[in-house]
């Protein structure tokens, strides 16, 4: 079921990854408010939203009760829940959505895709979503690679379709703030409070996920792909690999653990290694056991610090410096290319390597064993620096999908009833629909979950969901059910040690002239972590961040937390 | 020999500029305007697309450059946006990661002139010299073809090669012969990069010297053979002058593009080397100005590199003619 599979590709990409992704840029998006010593824009309104404007914009949370998986989801002390887990698909489809929610209106809607781009014509897949909403929905998937190249000329050149989804991770430079204000449909008079009982489906995505489309004190993002409990990446290790040399995984309970097994994991001359990365891009990999924020935390009195100044970073950069000079990493590892990452361990050339949470499922299941008969992907529990792990949790979502600020009242109304279609849950009628086709054309049950057909297998790409998808639970891909027995339960003991970040699901809009002050930071930790630059050249480079702007957006997020709250 | 040296002048001055060498033949009048219109038509008609493209692609967009001096808004246009004048060049001068990338761009750019600019001259001399016709295309063939590759696939190419987990370091490692980091190493990048350069365009660039040994009148060489020159001799005293003004039109639009050394070459082993090896003026406009929406400011460098460019083109045309050469047009 290559569901999750048909995101992914671009490295870290896949469906989690993408999500995580853009929770570790964060709900910020840049724009060139607030500041006083912002002297180059107007302001366009307030950094972000209130508590108390944010209860009045937000809709009303409706869960779905009718649909029960297989094993519940189990909520963590932030008072966040794992994802469910299904074994197979409800065997009698529970009915969301009475009648046909379209008006035979006609929607182009841009989405992103990473992967091959399916035909339109003849789509047989798209005419039976059509067909089954009453309504012809155009979509256009676009490469995801470079999507954030496709926005700034369609919203500069007004050439923006009906309905656009725009991952997180991409408004952070588009001036967001300002962009949905002019750009977008303002939805909070259709959905707010008990309006967005009229489309259940909405209703049934967590508050969380809604508040994360707050801009401005407006409700403006429909939720892509919400998520209670998402995290920004994870270790992962080849258990088939570390059973081979007798290492026993419970003993790895600290990053000085993992280091040690570096040198029987490591046979270079066979070309083999333990490690792949273990920083990753802007330390988004190593996060979690160094204990640094995704973006500002605050000391025991209060201040905030960014992950820059983290003390965790230093002994980040210093544990993987030593390990490159220990010659424990694939050579490799750190020239960037993280297609390759996946590949090299589904090949077993690394033991260990960082990834999204979403690159553990079926396709990569499948990938591996086709390498190796004995692939088998598992994700640590989690560790620490220190010993005792806890981990950030990322937005409840990272993706949004928006309207058209050109739109109708009645096409408006019309699109959200389509959203409320393509949100149906798993389980449902609906979703089968949205996400599969029509039944013996575009996919077929078996083993009880559906599989694509060849003919679905180019037909049916990742495109409605990314107008709006419920929460997605854990499923069954390829037939792997252990795999999903084994990520649920990995899900359910690591929502155990997650806590709500600074500035949870809040859309601060940032100065936009402190943009780029960070890209040295993370070019000097490339280097750093290379082993080509000593610690102390980090250190340099964040003192410059600090003066460059640094230290003034400190003092902007101490204004924001004093004014709005933290979200947490 | 005298005679020689005396046609071989004659044949220089025409294989120097092929395409004026017809024109030298017709004898000037002095034509109105309109007619001269009316006689070259249809010239002008297979011209005019090239022209249009040119105008609609290359010379519009250019009024996009007033966002180098705005403070470009995507959601306020170009008419909107608030008025800068010169602050995004009085920041773009102030900012030491820009003159570190100026840096870096001359001084790749000076190796590649030095490493790979006479490589195609003198591939194009051996491939001129294999006389088995059926040899020299399938050489030709060969050489050309990695100019077809994206830059991707080369660094790929050689990553699998050169790279730490390469074929040429495996073997080293399994004989205990120590790694040559050679893909990673900062400190030789700027020789790397000339190298990837070489093995993908070098074969290319031979087309254009190869036309111009084609042109030279073979009874020179004949002549020559005649009179006793050794293949040295008819080397330096024929093909060489020969070509002599075709090299200088190559050197001078070769300076003119200096400071575009490569963005994606770059961008693609960024990691790999990091940003004090990497970064050029191409790559500083993409990441500081595109990839932060922060146009103005990429639109800044980016005016300030074409400026630079047009001054070295000028520079470089103003001293071919001072040699005596034609450059980039008749003087």
């Amino acid at each position: 079921m290559p569901r999750e599979a048909s995101l992914p590709a671009a490295g870290s990409l896949t469906r989690r990854g993408l999500l995580t992704a853009a929770a570790a840029v964060g709900g910020t998006a840049v724009a060139g408010p607030l500041l006083s010593a912002c002297g180059k824009k107007k302001t366009s309104g307030p950094g972000t939203t209130s508590k108390n404007q944010l209860s009045q914009v937000l809709p009303s949370y409706v869960p779905n009760t009718a649909i029960k998986p297989d094993v519940p989801g189990v909520t963590g002390p932030a008072g966040v829940a794992s994802d469910a887990l299904f074994l197979t698909y409800p065997s009698s489809p529970v009915q969301t959505v009475s009648g046909t929610p379209g008006k035979g209106g006609t929607f182009t809607a841009v989405t992103p895709l990473w992967a091959a781009i399916p035909p339109s014509s003849g789509n047989a897949y798209y005419a039976a979503v059509n067909k089954a909403v009453g309504a012809i929905v155009r979509v256009q998937p676009a490469d995801g690679n470079t999507y954030a190249d496709k926005l700034p000329p369609l919203l500069a050149a007004n050439k923006l379709p009906q309905w656009i989804c725009i991952p997180g991770w991409n408004t952070t430079n588009l001036d967001f703030g300002t962009a949905v204000g002019v750009k977008f449909v303002d939805l909070t008079p259709y959905l707010a409070g008990d309006k967005v009982k009229d489309y259940p489906n909405l209703a049934a995505i967590p508050t969380g996920a809604w508040q994360a489309g707050v801009w401005n004190g407006k409700l403006y993002g429909i939720p892509v792909y919400p998520s209670n409990a998402a995290y920004v990446a994870t270790y992962f290790y080849r258990k088939d690999i570390f059973d081979k040399h007798g290492i026993k995984v419970e003993d790895i309970k600290t990053t000085d653990d993992l280091g040690n097994v570096g040198k029987e994991l490591t046979d270079a001359k066979a070309g083999v290694w333990a490690f792949d990365d273990l920083i990753g891009n802007s330390a988004a990999w190593c996060l979690q056991p160094f204990k640094i924020p995704q973006k500002w935390a605050a000391d025991s009195s209060g201040k905030l610090y960014y992950k820059y100044e983290a003390p965790g970073m230093l002994d980040a950069l210093n544990w993987q410096a030593k390990l490159v000079k220990a010659g424990y990493l694939h050579p490799d590892a750190l020239n960037a290319n993280n297609f390759n990452g996946k590949q090299r361990f589904q090949s077993g050339k690394v033991a260990v390597n960082a990834d999204g949470t979403g690159a553990w499922d079926g396709n990569d299941a499948k990938a591996g064993l086709a390498a190796n008969p004995g692939y088998n992907r598992q994700a640590f529990k989690l560790f620490s620096a220190s010993g005792t792990p806890s981990v950030e949790l990322t937005n409840p979502a990272g993706i949004f999908s928006y309207l058209n600020k050109n739109l109708s009242d009645a096409q408006i109304k019309e699109a959200l009833a389509l959203a409320n279609y393509f949100a149906a849950p798993y389980g449902s009628v609906e979703w089968l629909i949205a996400n599969f086709g029509q039944q013996g054309v575009d996919y077929t049950m078996t083993g009880g979950n559906p599989v694509l057909t060849p003919k679905g297998q180019k037909e049916v790409q990742t495109t409605f969901e990314f107008l709006a998808t419920a929460t997605t639970p854990v499923t069954v891909q390829e037939g792997m059910s252990q795999l999903a027995k084994d990520k649920a339960a990995w899900h359910a003991d690591t929502v155990k040690y997650a806590a709500k970040p600074l500035f949870y699901a809040m859309n601060v809009t940032e100065p936009s002239q402190y943009a780029s002050i960070g890209k040295q930071v993370d070019d000097t930790m490339n280097d750093v972590k290379a082993g080509r630059k000593p610690i102390s050249a980090y250190q340099e480079a964040v003192a410059t961040w600090r003066s460059q702007g640094g230290d003034a957006l400190r003092t902007f997020y101490e204004g924001i937390r004093d004014k709005y709250g933290t979200g947490q | 020999m005298a005679a020689i040296t005396g046609s071989g002048k004659t044949a220089s001055g025409a294989a120097a500029s092929p395409a004026a060498a017809p024109a030298t033949q017709v004898p000037r009048r002095k034509l109105s305007r309109w007619t001269r219109i009316k006689q070259d038509r249809s010239l002008l008609l297979m011209t005019a697309p090239a022209l249009l493209l040119l105008l609609v692609f290359t010379y519009v967009p250019m009024l996009g450059l007033i966002s180098a001096f705005e403070h470009y808004s995507i959601y306020d246009g170009f008419i909107n946006s608030e008025w800068a004048g010169l602050a995004n060049f009085r920041q773009l001068l102030s900012d030491n990661l820009f003159w570190h990338a100026f840096e870096n761009t001359l001084v790749i750019s000076a190796v590649q002139l030095v490493l790979y600019f006479p490589i195609p001259i003198a591939l194009a001399l051996l491939l001129s010299s294999i006389l088995s016709g059926r040899v020299r295309g399938l050489v030709q063939s060969v050489v050309y073809l990695p100019h077809f590759f994206s830059w991707v696939l080369v660094v790929t190419i050689f990553q699998e090669m050169l790279g730490g987990a390469g074929v040429v370091n495996m073997i080293m490692r399994q004989h205990d012969l120590g790694t040559w980091d050679i893909m990673t190493n900062p400190g030789t990048f700027k020789y790397l990069v000339a190298a990837q350069a070489v093995w993908k365009e070098a074969g290319w660039g031979i087309i254009v010297f190869l036309a111009a040994i084609a042109a030279i009148d073979p009874t020179l060489y004949e002549a020559a053979a005649a009179d006793g020159a050794n293949r040295w001799r008819r080397l330096w005293h024929i093909t060489l002058p020969g070509m002599r003004g075709i090299v200088v039109l190559m050197l001078v639009l070769r300076l003119g593009n200096a400071l575009t050394v490569g963005f994606e070459q770059m961008l693609i082993q960024r990691l790999a080397v990091g940003r004090d090896a990497s970064e050029v003026l191409d790559t500083f406009a993409y990441y500081y100005g595109v990839v932060n929406n922060n146009f103005s400011y990429g639109a800044a460098a980016g005016l300030f590199k074409g400026i630079m460019s047009l001054i070295l083109i000028w520079a470089a045309n103003r001293l071919a003619h001072a040699f005596g050469e034609d450059g980039l047009y008749r003087k």
